[in-house]
């Protein structure tokens, strides 16, 4: 509607400018009446004016007309005066009445001429008179002007006025009309619109009841029948219920019957109910009050009970406590048990050693001496052990191990004994943990220092390469065998999973690659704990559980077919790192594994010590047997040879005391002869010792029997040390890095009671200790300490 | 009003002979309902109260009683009572206004209550005052007249239009007898009695007068004008500027074609001084010259005097400078009316010198006062500066053709 409004304000200006026009019209219209008002009053002034001006002319005209009319006559009266002195001289009547005469003429004009004035000035007054006369018409006839200019002024106003007002109107008129005419246009089109509206709406609502009055007529037949089906199915139903509600109603008598009787019936045990209902109340009553004391005895017995808990508890603090207790003295006991045991062990070992080293000289003398057989010493598994039978394995030190695998590349035979020596786990081949170590030699130089380096350059070849390994294993912590076989097995995995997954990205696989190894590793160290820990271990062990054994097995197996591909030096350094980031952590953990404390086996002492009951085999008794009885016969021989050598003897000593006698006398020559000599000693094949001998025996260290061919390792560096002793026998020293002697199973009593002797009572008990501890009385004293013991008559007996 | 009423029952007696002649002679018989007459009721006998009104009425002159009349009944009764009561019963009593304008309209043809601040009380009240000081004769008419007339009037009264004093006519036979006598034995009866009527009594009376216009003249002599007639006397002049001292609630004042001389001015001016209220004066028609004017002047400064009159007097150029003067410093006149005077270029341009320090003078008319270029000239600078002047006439004076003032 923007348009209609700009419409309506064009309208309403055109209005308003009739307004301003009339009203511009009419101001210039009253200006103009005024105007021609005002006119009058101003021509009035103007007149005014110009009559003051004329006025104030004639004024002064009239003054100085009458000065010189007065001057004049006062000149004339002057002279009329002065003549009258002249007639009052004049004596003669004649004279005198002609100067009077004259004197009459002259004043007579001068009156005449001052009336000629006044009627000058009263024509002059009259005139004026007229004119105030003139004056007044002509005010009148302004004031009728003015009056009528007035009234016509009104009048033109009126008309005028009127005018306006009517165009006013009119221009109203029109503009109301227009929007009358516009607006009823627009009302017409509406109200079109709207019946058009209406016409459609009626079309459609006619429609829509025509279609509705089908529809109905449409229900309504379907509801016919509908009803018609109903109401005969209803009446059916209702036949139906009928008959039903007759077959009700004769159950319902019955049942009315029945009920009255079961109404009497329960009406009697109602009766019956409310006499037991009262005993039974009675009977409450009661066992509420035998119910009063149970729970007083309850609440008691809980007390006490309480009480009695606690006391149990504090008992059982206690107990437990004390078995926490006993436990601990248990666990005491069980260590010094195994220490006793041990040590009872080690003793009885030794003595019976001893008594089976006897019996063995004893055989190996009657078989070199008596026999003159060659001895062949018997070569028996429980001859070298010593202590319980537990840890038959030793674990090699990685380096040894190292130099063994080394060694291989020496002579065949020297191999095929390494070899042996070297029993790695069953899934790696010696050969390949050669390969790796010399991988290892050759490419981990960066973890040797750089001066070892340089002193190892003039080394041989083999030699250095052992060194290097020795630094390299220390660098990387590596101590034993064990170590070296999970090195050698990760390298192997790690390559083996370098080429299986070379297609796929390598690092992925890696953390379980080293799940795996360290499941495999974990597996092999149960593997080589026995075969009797096996079982008990694995049954112990949460994580040897059968899928990981499985596991454990596959890698084995993927191992050895592996094995045979050589490692790249390339990926030593990666495995290296793979290896030193796996297993810092497992190996920390070794300690506590070890710890646990494990069941001692004794199902092989019995045989052991059978085997040490029976060193000397049967068919040695018998030929000892035989022996005796040839000795026998020998020894009557010699009793014989005795009794000679008695005499002999006597003789000799006559000897002697002769020799005595004559070295008293030669006193001052003392000779040397005298003194023992080793070299002069009996046995076939004895060295002097050079590097050791038995404290006890004295006798020198090493034999021809040990050396090398048994493959026990010689005087070399290690923790356990094994010694060749004077008597032929060797002793093991548990612990101690020095190199100690010791004395020989065989003189060891002897030397301990010489020491017991010397050093008080207690001596026997602690040296059995000493051997325990590593803290032997012969170790604080020097060893020069220990010398000779008196034992020369054993050294002679052999 | 009454009179139907009354005309009722006068008709009534002489029509019950005639009723039987002709029923149907007086229409009111025989209508039952008169609608046109606002009185009529269909009660036949009036009420009482009715009744009671129409003996208050008839009795009022002796009883006046209307205020303690109900509302309406007080309206019924003022009505009805009679305008010619004697103004003692009625003036202080009767404040209706109905009542005033119809006395008013009954007495005067020309009735403009606009004129009177829309009061008819107070239009009657200074009207009859007027007429009375009109037509009062001094020496002839009673003087008790006038101060009769005073408490009663004397609330009401607030503007004094009195366009004509007339003389004293003791010697009216002489006067008769030579009408056209000369000047020199008027002068004789001057001296005794040609004294107007002293309006001092009446000022002094008067608390609520606030404009006084006085014309000492006679109106409509026609051709028997005599300069006797239109003296203002030094009598007068003093009674006059006496009764002006009384009066201090005096705004307007106007003495128009009284022949008021300077010395009269003089007079006038000197007892007009620092009046309190006198906000327009007006000496239009009259003698005054330059030491008049003079006077005027001081008064200007010494008055709160807003508009000021001084049309068809004698001022020259000295008078002109004067008031120029005075109005220079002034700052109460709005308006200034000097037209036709005789101030001249001289004083004309005084006067538009004044107007370039005035900051209050909104018209100013010096029509018809011999001016020319000189002072058309000032006058357009003048136009130029002042902002406040919306109005100046010009008209009759010789400013010559080329004039740069609006219309």
């Amino acid at each position: 509607d923007p348009d209609a409004k700009k419409a309506e304000a064009e309208e309403l200006s055109r209005s308003h400018k009739q307004i301003e026009e009339s009203r511009q019209r009419l101001a210039k219209l009253l200006n103009d009446g005024t105007q021609l008002l005002t006119n009058i009053q101003v021509a009035a002034d103007a007149r005014e004016t110009q009559r003051r001006a004329e006025e104030d002319e004639l004024k002064r005209q009239r003054l100085e007309k009458l000065e010189n009319e007065s001057k004049t006559n006062q000149d004339k009266f002057e002279e009329i005066t002065s003549k009258w002195g002249s007639a009052k001289g004049k004596t003669i009547p004649q004279d005198l009445w002609d100067v009077l005469n004259q004197q009459q003429q002259q004043c007579a004009m001068l009156i005449e001429e001052k009336n000629k004035l006044i009627s000058e000035l009263q024509q002059e007054l009259k005139s004026k008179d007229d004119q105030y006369v003139k004056d007044l018409k002509k005010q009148s006839d302004d004031i009728h002007l003015l009056l009528e200019r007035m009234e016509e002024q009104i009048r033109n106003l009126m008309k005028t006025y009127r005018r306006e007002l009517t165009q006013i109107e009119k221009a109203f008129e029109l503009e109301r009309r227009e929007l009358l005419s516009s607006n009823k246009k627009k009302w017409e089109q509406a109200m079109q619109a709207h019946n058009t509206q209406e016409l459609e709406n009626l079309i459609t609502r006619m429609q829509k009841v025509e279609e509705y009055e089908k529809q109905l007529n449409q229900l309504r037949v379907q509801d016919a029948e509908e009803y018609t089906t109903i109401k005969n199915q209803l009446e059916n139903d209702v036949q139906i219920l009928e008959q039903q509600l007759q077959q009700m109603k004769a159950i319902y008598q019955l049942n009315q019957e029945k009920l009255e009787y079961n109404f009497q019936v329960l009406k009697k045990r109602d009766e019956e109910n409310t006499i037991i209902k009262s005993q039974q109340k009675r009977k409450l009553n009661r066992l509420h009050d035998v119910l009063n004391n149970l729970r007083t005895k309850l609440a008691k017995q809980i007390k006490q009970f309480q009480e009695e808990n606690q006391n149990l508890t504090a008992d059982y603090k206690r107990i437990v406590e004390q078995y926490k207790d006993l436990q601990r003295t248990m666990r005491h006991f069980a260590a010094i048990d195994a220490q006793t045991f041990l040590e009872i062990w080690l003793m009885n070992e030794e003595e019976a050693k001893g008594l089976m080293w006897k019996a063995l000289e004893a055989d190996r003398v009657l078989h070199t001496q008596q026999l003159g057989l060659p001895w062949v010493e018997p070569d028996y598994w429980f001859l070298d052990n010593v202590g319980p039978i537990v840890h038959r394995k030793a674990i090699k030190s990685a380096s040894k191990l190292a130099q063994e695998v080394m060694a291989l590349t020496g002579e065949t035979r020297e191999a095929r004994e390494a070899g042996e020596a070297v029993r790695p786990p069953r899934h790696i081949m010696v050969k390949s943990v050669k390969h790796i170590l010399e991988l290892l030699c050759d490419e981990s130089g960066f973890l040797i220092e750089s001066k070892l380096l340089g002193l190892l350059q003039p080394l041989e070849k083999h030699e250095r390469s052992l060194m290097r390994l020795d630094k390299i294993f220390a660098a990387l912590e590596i101590d034993n065998e064990d170590d070296v076989y999970t090195l050698v097995d990760f390298f192997l995995k790690f390559k083996a999973h370098i080429h299986g997954l070379a297609a796929d990205g390598a690092l992925r696989g890696w953390n379980s690659l080293a799940v795996c190894v360290a499941a495999g590793q974990r597996e092999e160290r149960t593997a080589e704990e026995g075969p009797q820990e096996l079982a008990g271990v694995a049954a112990k062990d949460d994580e040897g559980s059968a899928a990981l054994k499985e596991a454990g097995t596959a890698h084995r197996s993927s191992a050895v077919s592996l094995s045979s591909v050589l490692f790249h030096p390339d990926d030593v350094l990666k495995a290296l790192k793979a290896f030193v980031r796996d297993f810092q952590k497992p190996r920390d953990k070794r300690p506590q594994v070890k710890k646990v404390m494990d069941e001692r086996d004794n199902s092989k002492d019995s045989e052991y010590w059978e085997a040490l009951a029976h060193v000397i085999p049967e068919p040695k008794l018998k030929v000892w047997d035989a022996l005796e009885e040839a000795l026998e016969k020998y020894y009557d021989v010699l009793s014989q040879r005795a009794k000679l050598l008695t005499d002999l003897d006597g003789l000799q000593q006559q000897n002697t005391e002769l020799h005595m006698l004559l070295h008293q006398y030669l006193t001052s020559k003392v000779s040397g002869d005298l003194e023992p000599r080793w070299d002069t000693g009996p046995g076939p094949g004895r060295r002097r010792p050079t590097t050791a001998h038995c404290y006890g025996c004295q006798r020198p260290c090493g034999s021809e029997q040990g050396g090398g061919e048994a493959g026990y390792p010689g005087p070399a560096a290690g923790k356990q040390k094994r010694w060749f002793l004077g008597c032929g026998r060797w002793s093991r020293l548990v612990l101690g890095a020095a190199a100690r002697a010791y004395p020989c199973i065989l003189c060891q009593p002897r030397w301990r009671d010489a020491r017991g002797m010397g050093e008080g009572p207690g001596g026997a008990l602690k040296a059995s200790g000493g051997v325990r501890s590593g803290v032997d009385p012969a170790d604080t004293s020097p060893g020069g300490e220990v010398t000779v013991c008196a034992e020369r008559g054993h050294r002679g007996d052999s | 009003m009454q009179e139907p009423v009354s005309g009722d029952t006068n008709v009534a007696s002489p029509t019950l002979k005639a009723s039987v002649v002709n029923p149907a002679a007086n229409p009111r018989r025989m209508r039952r309902i008169i609608a046109e007459d606002p009185e009529w009721s269909l009660a036949i006998v009036p009420h009482l109260s009715e009744l009671c009104l129409q003996h208050i009425v008839s009795n009022f002159e002796k009883n006046p009683v209307v205020d303690h009349l109900l509302p309406e009944h007080q309206r019924k009764v003022l009505d009805r009572i009679s305008t010619g009561l004697p103004l003692t019963v009625t003036a202080n009593l009767i404040s209706d206004e109905g009542y005033w304008k119809r006395c008013c309209t009954e007495r005067w043809a020309v009735c403009d209550v606009s004129r009177y601040g829309g009061s008819w009380k107070r239009m009657f009240f200074e009207r009859h005052l007027e007429n009375i000081l009109k037509y009062f004769i001094p020496n002839t008419t009673d003087p008790n007249q006038v101060l009769e007339v005073i408490p009663l009037c004397k609330e009401y009264v607030r503007k004094l239009e009195i366009d004509q004093f007339l003389p004293p006519v003791k010697l009216d036979q002489n006067k008769e007898e030579d009408d056209m006598s000369d000047s020199g034995s008027d002068v004789e009866f001057d001296e005794f009695c040609m004294n107007h009527y002293d309006l001092g009594v009446l000022t002094a009376a008067l608390s609520h007068l606030e404009e006084l216009h006085l014309t000492y003249g006679v109106k409509d002599c026609g051709m028997n004008f005599e300069w006797s007639l239109f003296d203002f006397t030094y009598q007068d002049c003093y009674s006059l500027a006496n009764a002006f001292k009384k009066c201090h609630t005096l705004k307007v004042f106007k003495l128009c074609r009284s022949k008021v001389d300077d010395e009269k001015t003089r007079v006038l001016i000197r007892n007009l001084l620092d009046h309190p209220c006198l906000v327009e004066l007006d000496l239009s028609h009259n003698l005054i010259r330059d030491r008049g004017a003079r006077a005027i002047g001081k008064l200007i400064n010494r008055s709160k005097l807003e508009i000021l009159n001084l049309c068809n007097n004698r001022i020259r150029a000295p008078g002109a400078q004067a008031i120029a003067h005075a109005l220079a410093k002034n700052s109460t006149l709005t308006s200034l009316n000097l037209r036709i005077n005789c101030i001249e270029d001289e004083g004309g341009q005084a006067i538009g010198h004044a107007l370039l320090t005035n900051a209050t003078l909104t018209s100013i008319h010096l029509g018809g006062n011999e001016l020319s270029e000189p002072t058309a000239t000032l006058f357009s600078q003048v136009l130029a500066q002042n902002t406040v002047l919306t109005s100046i006439n010009l008209a009759c004076n010789h400013i010559g053709l080329v004039s740069s003032f609006p219309a």
